[in-house]
Order: C-alpha cells, then sequence, then structure tokens
C-alpha cells in the first residue's frame, strides 16, 4: 500500500485529483449542489431572523396595511365606485414584492460590500445568481406573507369584490410579474454596485415615481403616453394591469391598456430579458472584481 | 494654548462644567452631528441630483393623490379639495423625514459605520448627536414639501393669496408640529435600539399608519368613530389642520363636519385657530413626554444588553 492512500481523507478534499487545475473541474452535478446550497444558505438568515425577532410582524404587515387602508379612504371620501377600492387593495399587495426587490435585493449587494461579505461571495467557488436567488426566495416568505395579509383582510376589511374568470391565467401573471420584478432586482443590484451611489437614496428615488407610473391604485392607462411607456418597461406597471383586469372581470372600470393575454407575453420577455441582462452584469462584476479589486472595497 | 479648555471642556480644577459649559458642549455636538449629517444626506451627488432626489418623492406622492382626485372626479375635481390633499401631502413629506431621520441614524450608525458604540461612550449626549443626525433629513423633507406646494399652486391652480396667510397660527403651529414630529422619531430611535438591521423600512411604514390616523388627505369623517378618536389624540392632525387653516383659510377641516366625532363632541362645524394651537400645545406636550421616557428606557435596555455594539445583518 502506498503512503499516500494510507492518510486519513482531508475533509476539505472531495476527490483525490492529480493538479489544482483537475481540482478545479467540477461535475455538472457537484456545480448544482453547491448553488442549491447556496441559495438555501442565502435565505436562512432572512428566515430565522423573521422567526427571531417577530416585530417585523407589526412593522412589516399591519403597519402597511394601514397605509394601503388610508387610500381606501381617500376613495371613499371621493365616492368612488367600488372597484377602485378593489385596485388599491390589489396594488397595497403587489407593493411588498416591489419593496421587497428593492430594499432586500436592489441595494442589498451595495450593502453587502459594505459589511464585507462581498469579497467573500466573489471569491467561494458559486454563482452571484445563486446568492441573489437565496436572498429573494429569504425575502419572498415576508413578502408573500404581508401580500396575503392586505389581500385577505383588505377584502374582507372593506368588502372587495374580485370577479375572476381566468384563474390560471391570473396566477400565471402574478407568477411572470414576480420572476421578471426579481429579474429587475438583479439587474438594479449590479448597477447600484457599478455605479457606487448610495443604494439608500438610489432605492428611494425609485418608490413614489414607480407607484405613480406603474398605475398602483389605478388604471395605467390613465396616464396616456407615460402609462405606455411604463408598461413597455415596468413589470409592476404590466403585472398590475393584467391581474387587474383578470380579477375584476367585466367591470368598466379597469380600462386595460392591453389584454391580459398581450400583457403576460410582454411579462414573460421581460423575465428572460432581465435574467439575461442579470446573467451578462454578475458576468461583468465578478471580472472586475478580480481584475481590478475595487468593487469589494468598502467605503466607497 | 489648552484646547480641551476652549473647546468647553471643565476648567481645571472645577470637577463639574457649568451649565454654560454644558450648554456649550451640547451645541457643538449638534453641530458637528447636523454637519455630519449635511455629509452624509447630500454629497452623495452633485447638488442637482441632490435637489431632484429631495423633492422627487412628494411630488410624486402628491401626484398619486391628485390623478385618482381627477380620475373620479372625471376632471371636474373640487379645487378646495384638491388643495387639502395636496397640502397634506405636501407636509408630509416633513413627517417622514422627521421620523425616519432619527431612527435611521441608530441604524446606520450601529449596523453601516459601526460607530454607534463609540459615540455612546463618548462624553456627549446621545439624544443630541442623533438630533444633530437627523435634523437634515426633517430640513430636506420640509424642502420637498415646500416644493410640492409651490407646484400646487402655480401647476394646479391652488387657491393661494399671501395677504391672506395667518402667519401666527402658521409660525406657531409649525414649531408645535416640528416638536411632535421629532419626540414621534425619538421614539422611532428607541425601538430602532432595540431591532434588528432590517429595520430601514420601519419609520416609513409608521409614518404610513399614522396618515391613516390624522387626515393628511381625507377627512377624518369618513373613519369609524374610534379610529377618529385616536386621530383626535395625535397632535400631527392638529397641526395640519393649523397649517392648512392658516394657509389656506377656506380649505375643507380635516377634523370636523357633519357627522363627525368632533363635531358630534363639541356641537360645532370645526375648530376655532385658538382651540387648534391649545390642543396641539396639550398633545404635543404628552408625545414628547412619552418620547423621553421611551427612549430613556429603551437606551438604558440597549446598555444593559450590549445592543449598541451588536450587528445584526440578514
Amino acid at each position: 500500500m502506498s503512503e499516500r492512500s494510507a492518510a486519513p481523507p482531508s475533509p476539505f478534499v472531495s476527490r483525490p485529483t492529480a493538479s489544482p487545475a483537475d481540482a478545479a473541474r467540477w461535475s455538472p452535478r457537484r456545480i448544482l449542489i453547491t448553488n442549491l446550497r447556496t441559495i438555501s444558505g442565502r435565505a436562512y438568515p432572512r428566515v430565522i431572523g423573521m422567526m427571531r425577532e417577530p416585530s417585523w410582524l407589526f412593522f412589516e404587515i399591519l403597519l402597511p396595511f394601514l397605509t394601503t387602508s388610508a387610500f381606501v379612504f381617500v376613495y371613499r371620501a371621493l365616492q368612488a365606485p367600488p372597484e377602485y377600492i378593489g385596485f388599491v387593495v390589489l396594488g397595497g399587495a403587489m407593493t411588498a414584492f416591489w419593496l421587497n426587490v428593492m430594499w432586500l435585493m436592489a441595494a442589498q449587494l451595495y450593502w453587502e460590500k459594505d459589511q464585507g461579505n462581498l469579497e467573500l461571495y466573489f471569491t467561494a467557488p458559486m454563482s452571484m445568481m445563486s446568492i441573489l436567488l437565496g436572498m429573494a426566495i429569504g425575502g419572498l416568505l415576508m413578502s408573500c406573507f404581508r401580500a396575503a395579509v392586505v389581500l385577505i383582510v383588505g377584502t374582507v376589511l372593506y368588502g372587495v369584490v374580485f370577479s375572476v374568470d381566468q384563474w390560471l391565467l391570473l396566477l400565471l401573471v402574478f407568477l411572470l410579474t414576480l420572476t421578471a420584478l426579481y429579474g429587475l432586482g438583479m439587474v438594479l443590484a449590479t448597477l447600484f454596485l457599478l455605479w457606487g451611489r448610495e443604494a439608500w437614496h438610489l432605492t428611494q428615488l425609485l418608490q413614489e415615481p414607480v407607484y405613480f407610473v406603474s398605475g398602483l391604485n389605478f388604471p395605467v392607462a390613465r396616464l396616456g403616453v407615460l402609462g405606455a411607456a411604463a408598461i413597455s418597461t415596468i413589470p409592476l406597471a404590466v403585472g398590475l394591469d393584467a391581474m387587474r383586469q383578470l380579477a375584476f372581470a367585466g367591470s368598466v372600470h379597469t380600462d386595460g391598456f392591453l389584454s391580459p393575454e398581450v400583457e403576460a407575453l410582454i411579462l414573460v420577455v421581460m423575465a428572460v430579458t432581465f435574467v439575461a441582462i442579470a446573467r451578462f452584469l454578475l458576468q461583468v462584476i465578478e471580472r472586475l472584481a478580480r481584475r481590478e479589486g475595487r468593487l469589494t472595497m468598502r467605503g466607497s | 494654548m489648552n484646547v480641551l479648555a476652549q473647546a468647553g471642556a471643565p476648567r481645571a480644577g472645577a470637577p463639574h462644567p457649568t451649565r454654560r459649559e454644558m450648554a456649550a458642549n451640547a451645541w457643538r455636538t449638534f453641530r458637528t452631528a447636523a454637519r455630519l449629517g449635511f455629509q452624509i444626506e447630500a454629497n452623495w451627488t452633485d447638488p442637482l441630483p441632490f435637489l431632484v432626489y429631495a423633492v422627487i418623492k412628494p411630488v410624486f406622492a402628491a401626484l398619486i393623490l391628485v390623478v385618482m382626485l381627477e380620475i373620479i372626479s372625471g376632471g371636474r375635481a373640487d379645487p378646495a379639495f384638491r388643495a387639502f390633499i395636496v397640502i397634506g401631502s405636501a407636509l408630509w413629506s416633513i413627517v417622514v423625514g422627521g421620523i425616519a431621520g432619527f431612527a435611521q441614524s441608530v441604524l446606520e450608525d450601529r449596523e453601516r459605520y459601526r460607530m454607534l458604540k463609540y459615540l455612546y461612550v463618548s462624553p456627549n449626549d446621545l439624544v443630541t448627536i442623533l438630533l444633530g443626525r437627523g435634523i437634515w433629513r426633517l430640513a430636506i423633507g420640509a424642502f420637498g414639501g415646500i416644493v410640492t406646494l409651490s407646484l400646487g399652486v402655480v401647476v394646479l391652480g391652488l387657491p393661494f393669496a399671501l395677504e391672506r396667510i395667518d402667519w401666527a397660527l402658521l409660525f406657531i403651529a409649525m414649531a408645535m408640529g416640528i416638536v411632535s414630529i421629532i419626540a414621534l422619531g425619538m421614539m422611532l430611535a428607541a425601538v430602532s435600539m432595540q431591532t434588528r438591521q432590517d429595520a430601514w423600512q420601519y419609520p416609513e411604514a409608521v409614518a404610513g399608519a399614522i396618515f391613516l390616523l390624522v387626515g393628511a388627505v381625507f377627512p377624518l369623517v369618513v373613519l369609524p368613530s374610534a379610529v377618529q378618536a385616536v386621530g383626535l389624540l395625535t397632535p400631527l392632525t392638529w397641526w395640519l389642520e393649523g397649517v392648512r387653516k392658516a394657509l389656506f383659510p377656506d380649505i375643507v377641516t380635516a377634523i370636523g363636519g357633519a357627522g363627525s366625532l368632533y363635531s358630534g363632541l363639541t356641537g360645532r362645524a370645526a375648530p376655532s385657530s385658538a382651540e387648534i394651537l391649545l390642543v396641539l400645545l396639550l398633545t404635543t406636550g404628552l408625545v414628547t413626554l412619552a418620547a423621553v421616557l421611551m427612549y430613556r428606557w429603551s437606551e438604558h435596555r440597549a446598555k444593559a444588553g450590549g445592543l449598541f455594539d451588536l450587528t445584526t445583518g440578514s
């Protein structure tokens, strides 16, 4: 028996290899498992953080519901048709996802840099997309819960009557909206990092203006050209417009920009485009980080 | 030259600083913290993008409400109600900026710059530092509010007349309103000391919830009576009413009106200026007292639990 085979196996070596180059060649299975671990590892602190500090239930569920309620009462004060109350409730539910994308995804790589984690991410043998996906899944739980509370409590409390003919299409549009939104979140995460500006301020800048042009509380078609521009660029605008038409089928107030089927196709295009751009940009920042070593520097 | 003595530190042989020295110290701390706060808020970009950033949020928040109003009224909205919505929305940017400033200073210094523990053990009062750090967000909110209001007058044609402004009511209501906003901000700073990093959105969530209670963009009469009662106990309700009444004397009342709790209790259609100031004074006093107690409790708990040097990145 040779001396090498008698040595105890190292916990850091998954298989004996002839050279470092050979060791760097991973099987597709190993790449997949590592990335799945990455996703669950990055989602873990978010989920556990929620469990350990239940105050978010008050601050991130109850209080935002009250904000949504304020817009309901604006419409009540204006004696608006009941569908408009439903638009507010639907919009209030969808803001949970937009806020999650902006605060817990787009701004996150910048903050990871500030905390010193970003260089660890770049040096670890995993895809940056897996990290962003882990962030998304971790945050998505909270967002889904918040959206469900706004939708259910809002519906019951304010007597919203939905009229859905195409449940499957509605579900599909919702899922496509989420995919496109999180794809956009990944793109913004890399852009915020590349711009090197204050992620906090950029995130703030993309809140009220996006709510406005997306037609959060009213049909986006009422904004004319601005609405058309939003429909072609912002997943929240397209998704909301389609969902509004599907959730209040037959109402004269939904005023859809395009048919829900066409808007679903737009969402497919957006999802594919944003994920592809995000993949390209992540490769760019990874290359820049390794070559120039500046992206991971703290305190810029 | 003794630099410490010049800076207002205790004199040699005197165990405790005099009140004057303490006041000088506090002023210097406030000034330095305010300067730092301004740098943090403003030096991330050039002046023009910064000005756009300062106004974009309140302007679009007002636009959302104005479009809602125009859609429902079919473009024939009552100018008085349009003015009501624009003023409420403009003033609300001061509330959001003021409340967020103090809480986010705690989060930034603890989680991001990791300086909170050093600031706490420095010979300065943490409250003074937080006031200095937060004051610029309040100022930026006020700037955004003024621009929104100006756009409302110029673009939407709000019925504004300089000679009709009740300056005394405006200044007194504004001063007390800002005190109550700062008190609410200190309450939230106390909460932020106890929470994790992801509390960045808490101030906006709190401001959004108060938005419902105070008649910022709709009269309280549309709310259930119990919620109206909570609104009447909130100083911001009276502040908004006072500022609205001072700027636009003929504007719709948020507090009174047929069927409102206020009118049911008092028998009057709308509160007078004196009544607004009196209730504003009382409620501001109560909120300030509650903020002081809450902040002291939170500071004590954070010190005992080692929360000042705890980072909670998630």
